[in-house]
């Protein structure tokens, strides 16, 4: 049975009117349309345009949420304009991320890396994680050129690049120092073992062990880098176990 | 962007052209082990207990153990031993007949426990007659060496072997629980050695069922007076109360002791009385008729295993006007009394305990059943001990066993307030400092740990 489009009206006119402290229950009519829309792209479109126009000017921040949220599960390309204005107010970008992470549209990925360039300080961070938890092969120049940027910056792009499992993303690191102070150095191993871990996952094992191998050979003996040593060693191990039980 | 993209890809292009890495597991661990740091070290350990499969890795592991200090030897002997591959055997068996390091040695006889078999039963044989540790390193291996090759082998040595590994055998078979070699306790239960024979009454203790009861009570006979003669009735009352098929192990232990000889009767009457048993208990009675043989009787009475003699003791203790079987009855009702041989309710064993009381005739018999009776952890127990406390020839085994009744929190706090008064009365009493502690705790609902 289709859903009744008109029986949204009340709760998306008590949702404009929405603030934190309020009853939320007219809600569950709304709740049940995201349910029944994954079947139904009238019903999707429509909720989409609806939640889409509760991310304008003149509702609260606690009904910009509840939108952001729902977008996250039903949103497509054509919530991502509504999505993409959020996301330089440091009161809804996070939530706006949180949407555009999981919408599967280019477009989503698009204006989270044109807000890049725009945003600065934690909103810039957000961006660069966001990017990052998506896989977005495209911003590798760009968090590669991050870097060098501040430490906590260009911690969060060694951070992003180790998720991008792309040999650029691999190379990005791989040129970056892994002993580099204030917190950059050890987001630079993390990542470095992580892109390895998912190279040794994928069947890659000589590229996983490339990667260790480098790392390994960049610290060692140096001071304080015991741990990452350690470490690297135990991942060349588990990548020539893997080669030896598949040969 | 378009320059970016190229530098990285260049620098891909690099690293994929840079050295090959290593292909070998087992060197890349080798190289581990020879570190000094022993966090590297551990990594390699760890390699070696559970990855790196295969025997060609394991020879590879084993033979660097020739080249290690002792120290490193011990590590790479306990790894190889939780990797558990019989292929590090020959080049441990090599290290053990070279090495001098009492640990070296302990580690590579608990690693041929581990992963040997009956093969390994020769070479670990020869350290049991040496010293501990090694001794007690090779005791072990032989118990935990897998294998009915080990069993045969094992049982050869307790048949046959040099005298002073032959009791150490049985006891390892034991210890293994060897039923395959319970016809080589049998026969040893009368060995001319008495460490031989001490051993396989031992080991029938533990494995012993009703078919070996006739060897067992030849080896009660033949063991010396004292310790050896109360080791073996201990096995053989075990097999006859607690072991498997022990209803019959006591008819064939009845059995044995009616057809024995008059002059071999006495030594059984010990087990006689721990067996007990209805038709033991008749023979009791047969014995305790006849005048001559009453103190022999009286002596299985005495030690009867649970509380159903009570009545005849009770009896006997009524109408005997010999003081020293008056005092030998009332031990025997005091010990049984409280017993939790399920025989007797709460109840029943506290009522028996109040009919004892009056039968006391010295302070000193009654302080032994004031420290009995708290055995019965009710609180009408605890009624009866109370009054006890003013008495002073009486106070301080009524306060022990106050404080003991106390100990236990579930009776203590359902009658939390009777118990704070008496502990109260414990502390203005006792002389003993150890009593006064524990009332204070038990006061403050806090927990006494027994030293």
């Amino acid at each position: 049975m289709p859903f009744d489009l008109m029986s949204l009206d009340a709760p998306f006119a008590a949702l404009k009117a929405y603030d934190w402290g309020a009853d939320a229950a007219a809600f569950k009519t709304i709740d049940d349309a995201v349910v029944a829309a994954h079947g139904d792209a009238v019903l999707r479109a429509d909720l989409e345009k609806r939640l889409a126009m509760i991310l304008g000017a003149g509702t609260s921040r606690a009904a910009k949420e509840y939108a952001c949220r729902k977008l996250m599960m039903i949103g497509t390309a054509a919530s991502v304009p509504a999505l993409a204005a959020l996301l330089k107010n440091a009161d809804n970008s996070h939530m706006a991320r949180f949407a555009l992470e999981r919408i599967s549209a280019p477009e989503a990925a698009q204006a989270l890396r044109d807000a890049l360039g725009s945003v600065q300080g934690n909103l810039r961070i957000g961006m660069i994680e966001s990017l990052g938890g998506r896989g977005d092969a495209a911003s590798v120049p760009e968090l590669a050129r991050l870097l060098s940027a501040d430490p906590p910056v260009a911690a969060a792009a060694a951070t992003a690049l180790g998720h991008i499992h792309t040999p650029e993303a691999l190379a990005a690191l791989s040129a970056a120092d892994p002993l580099a102070g204030s917190g950059v150095g050890r987001a630079v191993v993390d990542a470095r073992l992580a892109s390895a871990e998912a190279l040794l996952a994928a069947g890659k094992r000589v590229d996983a062990q490339r990667v260790y191998q480098t790392l390994a050979d960049a610290v060692k003996g140096k001071p304080g880098a015991k741990a990452v040593e350690l470490a690297a060693a135990r991942g060349i191990l588990a990548c020539l176990d893997t080669l030896a039980a598949t040969s | 962007m378009r320059f970016v993209l190229c530098c990285l890809a260049l620098f891909h292009v690099l690293l994929c052209v840079e050295r090959a890495p290593a292909a070998d597991p087992v060197a890349a661990v080798i190289d581990l082990l020879s570190r000094d740091d022993p966090d590297f070290r551990a990594i390699g350990l760890e390699r070696i207990r559970y990855a790196a499969q295969g025997e060609a890795a394991t020879r590879q592991f084993a033979d660097m153990l020739a080249k290690q200090p002792p120290g490193r030897q011990v590590e790479l002997l306990r790894a190889l031993a939780d990797r558990g591959d019989k292929a590090a055997i020959p080049a441990v068996i090599s290290l053990l007949t070279a090495a001098k390091d009492p640990a070296v040695r302990s580690a590579a006889i608990a690693l041929l426990g581990s992963v040997g078999g009956g093969a390994e039963v020769a070479v670990l044989k020869q350290s049991l007659a040496s010293g501990d540790p090694e001794r007690a390193a090779a005791k072990r291996a032989l118990v935990v060496l897998r294998g009915d090759e080990a069993v045969s082998q094992l049982t050869s040595v307790a048949r046959s072997g040099e005298v002073g590994l032959r009791a150490l055998a049985i006891d390892i078979l034991a210890e293994r629980r060897a039923r395959a070699a319970v016809p080589a306790f049998v026969a040893a239960a009368t060995d001319a050695d008495a460490a031989v024979r001490g051993a396989a009454m031992r080991a029938l203790g533990k494995l012993g069922g009703p078919d070996e009861v006739p060897a067992m009570v030849q080896g009660f006979l033949e063991a010396a007076a004292g310790t050896e003669r109360n080791d073996a009735e201990k096995a053989l009352v075990a097999v006859c109360t607690d072991n498997p098929g022990k209803e019959r192990s006591a008819e064939s232990f009845l059995a044995i002791f009616k057809a024995t000889a008059e002059a071999d009767r006495e030594a059984l009457l010990s087990p006689l009385g721990r067996i007990g048993g209805p038709r033991a208990l008749a023979i009791v009675d047969d014995l305790l008729a006849d005048p001559a043989k009453r103190d022999l009787g009286l002596k299985a009475l005495t030690r009867w295993p649970d509380a159903t003699v009570t009545p005849k003791l009770l009896e006997l203790l009524g109408t005997t006007q010999n003081p020293a079987e008056r005092e030998m009855l009332l031990g025997a009702l005091i010990r049984i009394a409280p017993l939790p041989d399920n025989k007797f309710n709460d109840k029943q064993k506290l009522d028996l305990v109040v009919k004892i009381m009056p039968l006391c005739q010295t302070d000193a018999e009654r302080a032994k059943l004031l420290e009995r009776v708290n055995a019965i952890r009710t609180v009408e127990t605890f009624r009866f001990v109370l009054p006890y406390v003013d008495q002073p020839a009486l106070a301080e085994p009524a306060c022990k066993s106050v404080v003991e009744l106390a100990h236990h929190r579930n009776l203590r706090d359902a009658h939390k307030d009777e118990f704070t008064k008496a502990l109260d009365k414990v502390i203005a009493t006792t002389k003993n400092p150890e009593f006064v502690e524990r009332a204070n705790r038990y006061k403050e609902g806090k927990t006494w740990e027994r030293k």
